[in-house]
Formats: C-alpha cells, structure tokens, sequence
C-alpha cells in the first residue's frame, strides 16, 4: 500500500548502496527527503551523486539497501516509480535531428501523456522556448538544450524530479530561469533533488542539503537549521565535513 | 502501442540519417545494375537467337529452340542474390547499428530508461524496425525485379512469380539476420567503431572466409553468381573443412538457396550445410534472440560515468 499521507517523504533511502565487484560506488546511504522540499545533493566529482540519482531513478539496481520514491519501491514497482519521476541528465542532448517540438511530443508519449500535442504547448509556453518549437535540437546552444530537456522532464507533471547538474555550462541568464523554475515547480509541490557541486546554487535554490564524500553522507540537514546560512557559510561548512571525511 | 510509438521514432531518426540514406541509394543502384546485367544479357541472347533463326531459316535447316525458353524466367536475376547478400546485409548491418547508437550519442537513453516502459518493450520495439527497414530494403529490390522480369520477353508463369516472393522472403531473412546482430553487439559493445566492427567482422567471415576454406571461392569468385556455387575441391582438407564449417557458412547456404529457387543452382551441386534453410532460420531465430537479450540489459546509461 502507498502511503499517501503528507508526512510520508517523497524519497526514502535505507542502506541504499552499490557495489561494482569489491569498488564501493555508494557506501550504505540513508535519507529522507520530505515532500515539497528542494533538497541539494553536494559533493565533489565522483562522490557517488549521479549514481545516487540513477539509482533513484530505476538506470541501476542497487546491490544492497532499499529506497523509495513517491512512495514506491526502486527495486520491485520500478515502472511506478518511473511514472512518478523526471529525470534532467547533466549534458542532456536529446535527438539532434528532430525539432524541439517532436522530441518533446515523443517524451510526452512516452510517458502515457494523453493529448501530448496540448500538453508540450504548455510546457513550451512555460519554458518560455515556444519560438524553438520547429527548430531542431542539433542547432541548440546548451543553454536551449537545458531548458528543452527540463522540459521533457516535466511533461507529466511527474511527483519527484530529479536534476543532475543543471545549471552546468548555463550563462547567468540561463541560472536565474532555472532558479526560477525550481522555485516554482516547488511552490506547486514538486519535490526536487538536485546534485550540484555549485554552492551558490544550493544558496539560492534548496531548502535542505546532504554532502557526500567518497560515496558516504556526511551531513544531511534542513538549511533553516544551518546558522547564519549564506553562500560563506554553507562554503564553510562544506570544507569542514569533507575535511573531516578525507582525514577519517 | 508504446512499441509502436519507439519504431516510428527510431525509423524517423534513420530517414533522417544521410549516411543510411546514402547506403539505401547504393543498395537500390546496386540491385538496378543486377537487374540490367539481367535484362542486357537475355536481350543479348535473344537478339542473337533471333539472327539465327533468320539465317538457319534460310539455310533450311532445322531451328533449335530459344535457349532463353529453356531456362527459368527468374535466371536472368541472379545477380540479385550476390548484392543482397553483400550490400543488402552490409546496410542492414549500418541501419541496426545506427538503431541504437544514435540514442546513444543523443544521450537520451537514460531519458528513455527512466520512463514507464519496460525494457523489453524498447527491445522490441528497435528489432521492429530493423524488420521493417530491411523488409524496405527487400521491398525496393523487389521492385526493380518486378520491372525487369516485365521489360523482358520472358514467359513469367503463377508459380514463377511465386518463386521471386520466396526468394525475396530468404534475402529478407539474410539480411535482417545481419542486422539483428549489428543490433545486438551495438547494444552490448559501446561506441560505433566496437559495434560495427563487430558485426561487420562475422560478415566478411560469412561472406568471404567461410566460402574459401569449404569450397575454395576466393572473394572475386564469391561475388560472381555462377562460380560462387562451386562443388568442393576434391581434397580431404576441403572435404573435412566443408563439412565442418558448412553448416555455419551462412552465405553459402544463402545462395544456395536462392540458386535453387531462382532455378539457376547447377545440376546435382549439394549444399555445404544439410539444411541450409533451417540454418538460415536458426541463424535468423538466434540473432534475434541475441538482438533482444542486449537490448533488453543494455545499459540505460549509455555507457557514462557514475
């Protein structure tokens, strides 16, 4: 049974972890990220955040542990879970060939998104890329290319979304509509997890962090709980449990 | 519903492809000179003929019937075959290929492996339209057969007509066996170069390898439709190798089948294999077995880095 009630989190992890052989890729992971919550996944390049996300998303099956997301398990109602999730890669390039307008109507398919054709204009309109709906995608700058791919991530208007990286290789322009759009999607009760390695966008964007060093959490908490929370702080704070995670 | 949906986005991003299209217009080329070699040939004999019967007329003498009436209609295509097997399976290859490794390069796997559709029904949905572009293919070769035979006096009965369907099911088969498995080592192998160098290497084994140790057809001879069906040399390394490897010698097998229903297959000439259409079956089921089991386990992360 889904439990639907407002205190269940929206993702659930319990000892969630991934071994390739004896390589440790996540080490147990355990977290609740609640519902409407935009919770920002820090760590450095290969400190297991995108393997995190891509367990969360069904793309790998965890060797150990169990999660859930939307309330539904990764492991056992995966297409569930699948329903219930967008997912933004980081360097998303989508089908160069095809226009923006037929990738998204495909994505939109693909998900079981009933009038497709009317949902993708409002995404578009949404977006604010409406003029790049006949424009193939291959022509795109990566800036285009982002913001057409959070657009295949929200088509059916999904519970949780996932953003791997996503203001990655964005001018500031770029930055600030993203940040827009997360704080909307938010204030509808989407449930964001973002990993970044940026802190000024965990600053402006996130209502709760969790750093990860060498595929362990070492600090998970709501940023409200954070004192004096700025960029400096958070920068601080940061250096601090990564320092003490390399010196164990 | 969604399988269809993946097949006609798939067969979309191959129309879209130059590099495919460009091997489709030569495949067609190809398969229209095969048709002409045909056509000029009978054309040429009957002309012949045609003086010499004037000239035996006048002489008095008795005039043997037209040679061309003596052989099956379906004879003056036997290069058909030859470029089937060659450019036919050679594009096939490309366009299975290209099924997966263009979602991979659009890096939209994993935005496909993350949506409500089983993997198995992606697997599907990419052998689908491999079927229905190699079953384009045949269509087009079939097409140019059909206004060849036409273009030509031949006394084309029911049954002939029958014999070119059938011989363009098996070149249908051959060459989707081939793409099916450039779709499997796509799925399994990352990168273009790894995927397609694989499968292209079983098929220049099939094509060129195989043919010279069973019955020494070096490659100029196995893309000539007559000596291509040549008995086995009269040797034991021969005799031992044609009936070890016959049995995989696919393209032997392949044209041996055609020869036969096409009614050029010399008299009394056996197959290397002992069935070789339940070779080509096998080879087409196990291909497919082979495409499915990759696509259905390939890694919806396109091969990036955690």
């Amino acid at each position: 049974m889904i439990d639907a009630s407002p205190d269940t989190p929206a993702i659930a992890l319990r000892g969630l972890s991934l071994r390739y052989g004896r390589h440790v890729a996540l080490h147990p992971l355990t977290l609740d990220v609640p519902k409407a919550e935009v919770f920002g996944f820090l760590g450095h390049n290969g400190a297991g955040k995108t393997t995190t996300i891509r367990l969360l998303t069904t793309l790998l099956t965890p060797t150990e542990g169990a999660a859930r997301v939307a309330g539904y398990d990764i492991t056992t109602q995966a297409m569930q879970v699948r329903a219930n999730i967008g997912y933004l890669p980081e360097n998303v390039r989508l089908y160069d060939r095809f226009t923006t307008r037929e990738n998204l109507t495909f994505f939109a398919r693909l998900s079981g998104v009933q009038d497709a054709r009317r949902r993708v204009d409002e995404v578009l309109e949404r977006l604010g890329i409406a003029d790049l709906s006949n424009r193939r995608v291959g022509s795109f700058s990566k800036g285009m290319r982002q913001r057409v791919g959070l657009a295949q991530a929200i088509l059916h208007d999904p519970q949780v979304l996932f953003l791997d990286e996503p203001t990655s290789g964005l001018d500031p322009m770029g930055v600030r509509h993203l940040r827009q759009m997360i704080d909307q999607l938010r204030a509808e009760g989407m449930t964001i997890f973002m990993n970044t390695h940026l802190l000024s966008e965990v600053a402006s964007s996130c209502t709760s962090i969790g750093v990860l060093a060498h595929g362990r959490l070492v600090f998970h908490d709501k940023v409200s709980a954070i004192a004096g929370y700025d960029e400096r702080r958070l920068e601080e704070l940061y250096v601090s449990v990564v320092r003490q995670e390399d010196a164990a | 519903m969604t399988v269809m949906l993946i097949v006609r986005q798939a067969l979309s991003g191959i129309v879209r492809d130059r590099g495919v299209l460009l091997l489709v217009v030569i495949f067609a080329a190809m398969v229209a000179v095969s048709a002409f070699l045909g056509w000029s040939a009978t054309n040429t004999v009957n002309a012949i003929y045609g003086q010499a019967v004037d000239w035996l007329t006048a002489q008095g003498a008795v005039v043997p019937p037209n040679p061309m009436h003596q052989t099956p209609p379906l004879a003056s295509l036997r290069n058909l075959p030859v470029y089937i097997s060659f450019l036919g399976a050679f594009a096939a290859i490309v366009i299975g290929q290209e099924l997966v490794e263009a979602e991979r390069r659009a890096g939209v796997l994993p935005l496909i492996g993350s949506r409500p559709v089983p993997h198995g029904r992606v697997a599907v949905a990419r052998m689908l339209a491999l079927l229905i572009a190699t079953a384009f293919l045949i269509t087009v070769a079939g097409a140019v057969a059909i206004l060849a035979l036409l273009s030509l006096p031949l006394q084309m009965q029911v049954a002939d007509w029958g014999a070119l369907a059938w011989a363009l099911l098996l070149g249908w088969t051959y060459m989707s066996a081939f793409g099916l498995l450039a779709l499997g080592f796509a799925a399994r192998l990352q990168g273009t170069a790894a995927g397609l160098l694989a499968a292209t290497v079983v098929w220049l084994a099939i094509t060129f390898v195989l043919p010279a140790l069973t019955g020494n057809v070096n490659p100029t001879a196995a893309i000539n439709p007559v000596s291509a069906l040549a008995l086995v040399p009269d040797t034991p390394v021969f005799h031992w190798l044609s009936r070890l490897l016959g049995p995989v010698s696919l393209s032997e097998a392949f044209g041996w089948l055609e020869a036969r229903t096409m009614g050029y297959l010399p008299e009394g000439l056996a197959p290397r294999a002992p069935l070789p259409l339940l070779g080509l079956w096998l080879a087409f089921v196990g291909s497919a077995a082979f495409a499915f089991h990759a696509n259905k386990t390939l890694d919806p992360n396109g091969g990036c880095d955690a």
